[in-house]
């Protein structure tokens, strides 16, 4: 917690002043009011108000990497806070009618305020484009954090199941074809056997950025499961998507993966298997998938 | 003379903490989670488990298991776990299963040393001219983890007979539970031919693969290791859980239906202490008896192949209808379509 907030000590610290600030000078000038003279509803809307506006800031300092976004960000949410806590102090501290700095100092930084917000907010929406720039082929039009994967930068089953739902509705709706794609590690086992969990785990990361730059901007590549992953791949029909298996099966064959402890070199290869939608259901299809892949994985067992 | 107790209760610490909670532990270290809220309301400390000194209770793993999964918070926890747990670290109960010749020896050595390779979920072993089958039992009252154990369990069963035989194995999974959402990490870790809403948790292989002979498998080594493990099972002092022994007795006498009141003479204890050691593991004395009785129901349909006649009788019912209405509190499910099932399967 306290890390995440180091780079932004100086910005916290110079809050803290003002806002002590604010208050000394209103002791200084005006006279404490008596217990009975709060009204509650001010105190709890006034002062409510600040204290979100606190934990805004708060939230955001925590949740943004360092930068020119977070700093207008930053800086529009303590002038509001600072506003609304000079607010809420003249129900505690009586200022004599003599005084108009105090209207000064309620009402100046919250417009400085809201425009260093809303430039912020502006910039964040610039950034967030280009963050998503980056997340093509990862995502297709919905976010849902909680549909990402723990281990890899891709969506799991769940954010498939539901971009395939979408997709299946879109493809009939436009009369294209649309293939998916299982691709699935040979001897993953033996991978986490050798060389540890982590290894393998390693494996899947660089394996699911090799698959990324080796799809079309259109495609989707989730995690299904292990180390099974699924592509989506929309207005392709099935000899397209055979091609498509065979790259990426020829760049995983190809990819020349360095184990982390000693350097060795990590031998892969999968096994994929294609099918093309029919008029089905997302469960339906996504379950003959696997079946072609176990059946393109036979033979199971050599016999006896 | 001392008496000891012949069997282990949710409460007995006996698993080292360097045994399968480690494998758990990892898992989770390896997915950032700070080990503190990991360990949390267990009692126990990562620096004394990392010393090699805890031994954990049934419940306190239990515990673990419960704040890996809500921490986790990802559906393929259990198999990634269980991909870890076997032939494990375990002394010489592992070496005994790493030099198991076949398939056939592990099972058995898997049965036989169940306290320190599996102390959760009991395995058993059952044949037929075709088939061998393999299931679990909750022996310490997992309750809700009772899912995830299981998972974890056959992750575990397959992934080691993968290992140590070179090659997959045709493993058929069965679960009583309906298909869950997360199905494919079912199809990715246990095959894609898993099928759910079965009358009982097994799993099954053709019996071709229980005598094939497993490479790098060191026939006197393993031999050894098997001494040895018993002897460390002699130093616990037990072999299986209590409510594995009480299993074991009414399935023993399953003919006879055996009361509350004769089962705790048998344990030497009161009939009182018996229903509360049976709470305790969060069973009561009729659903452990009907446990049994399924199980032998299901054993002599599909096994022995027998009428629904002979099943009344050889487990003690007057009359069919009677049967049927116990058969389907046990199963949720009637004879006839258990055999439907079966003869589908």
């Amino acid at each position: 917690m306290f890390s995440v907030l180091k780079p932004h000590r100086w910005k916290l610290a110079t809050l803290l002043l003002a806002a002590n600030l604010g208050l000394l000078l209103h002791l200084a000038c005006g006279e404490l009011k008596a217990v009975s003279e709060w009204v509650w509803l001010d105190i709890v809307g006034e002062g409510g108000t600040a204290l979100l506006a606190l934990i805004w800031l708060g939230l955001v300092l925590k949740s943004r990497p360092a930068g020119r976004v977070t700093n207008y960000l930053a800086l529009g949410l303590s002038c509001i806070f600072f506003s609304w806590w000079i607010d809420s102090l003249d129900e505690f501290i009586r200022l004599p009618d003599s005084i108009t700095w105090d209207h000064w100092l309620e009402s100046g930084p919250m417009p400085v305020g809201m425009v260093l917000l809303t430039i912020g907010i502006y910039h964040w929406h610039r950034e967030q484009l280009a963050i998503s720039a980056q997340m093509e082929k990862r995502e297709r039009l919905f976010r849902e954090h909680r549909l990402f994967d723990k281990l890899t930068p891709l969506g799991g089953a769940d954010y498939l199941k539901r971009q395939l739902a979408d997709s299946l509705l879109d493809s009939q709706r436009q009369q294209q074809p649309l293939s998916l794609l299982a691709l699935d590690l040979d001897n993953f086992a033996a991978i986490n056997q050798d060389f540890g969990h982590a290894e393998g785990d390693a494996v899947l990361q660089a394996l699911s950025h090799l698959l990324l730059l080796n799809l079309r901007r259109q495609d989707l590549l989730c995690r299904l499961a292990g180390d099974r992953f699924v592509v989506l791949l929309p207005n392709t029909g099935e000899s397209q998507a055979r091609l498509l298996a065979q790259e990426l099966r020829q760049a995983v064959q190809s990819l020349a993966h360095k184990s982390r402890q000693h350097g060795e070199r990590l031998q892969l290869s999968a096994c994929t298997a294609v099918v093309m939608a029919l008029d089905e259901t997302p469960e339906v299809l996504l379950k003959r998938l696997n079946l072609a892949l176990a059946r393109a994985k036979q033979p199971l067992a050599k016999s006896a | 003379m001392t008496l000891k107790t012949r069997w282990y209760e949710n409460d007995s610490r006996f698993i080292p903490g360097h045994y399968q909670p480690a494998s758990l532990i990892d898992l989770a270290l390896s997915r950032d989670i700070d080990s503190h809220r990991l360990l949390r309301g267990t009692g126990l400390f990562h620096e004394d488990i990392l010393a090699g000194q805890t031994r954990l209770s049934p419940q306190q793993f239990l515990g673990l298991i419960g704040n890996s999964r809500r921490l986790l918070d990802a559906d393929d926890s259990s198999f990634l776990f269980g991909q870890r747990l076997l032939p494990g670290h375990y002394g010489a109960a592992s070496h005994a299963l790493r030099h198991a010749q076949n398939l056939h020896q592990a099972l058995d050595t898997l049965v036989q040393q169940q306290a320190l390779l599996s102390p959760l979920a009991s395995p058993r072993l059952l044949l037929d001219d075709r088939h061998a089958y393999f299931y679990w039992l909750d022996s310490c009252g997992a309750g809700e983890q009772w899912r995830f154990l299981l998972e974890a369990s056959m992750t575990s069963l397959v992934a080691m007979s993968q290992w140590l035989s070179g090659q997959r194995l045709p493993w058929e999974c069965c679960f009583s539970h309906a298909e869950p959402r997360y199905v494919e990490q079912y199809w990715v870790h246990l095959g894609e031919h898993t099928q759910f809403k079965r009358p009982m948790d097994l799993m099954r292989i053709p019996r071709e693969f229980l005598t094939q002979a497993w490479p790098n498998a060191s026939a006197t080594a393993g031999q050894v290791a098997r001494q040895e493990a018993l002897g460390q099972l002699e130093q616990l002092g037990f072999a299986s859980s209590f409510l594995d022994c009480v299993y074991r007795y009414l399935q023993g006498q399953v003919r006879q239906a055996p009361s509350l009141e004769q089962t705790a003479q048998a344990f030497g204890m009161s009939p009182a202490t018996l229903k509360r050691k049976l709470h305790k593991h969060g069973s009561g004395f009729q659903q452990q008896a009907d446990l049994v009785r399924k199980h032998v129901a299901l054993y002599l349909y599909r096994i022995k192949g027998l009428s629904n006649e002979e099943v009344a009788e050889y487990l003690s019912f007057n009359d069919a209808a009677n049967f049927r209405r116990s058969f389907k509190r046990w199963t949720g499910s009637t004879p006839k379509l258990i055999r439907q099932l079966f003869s589908a399967g």
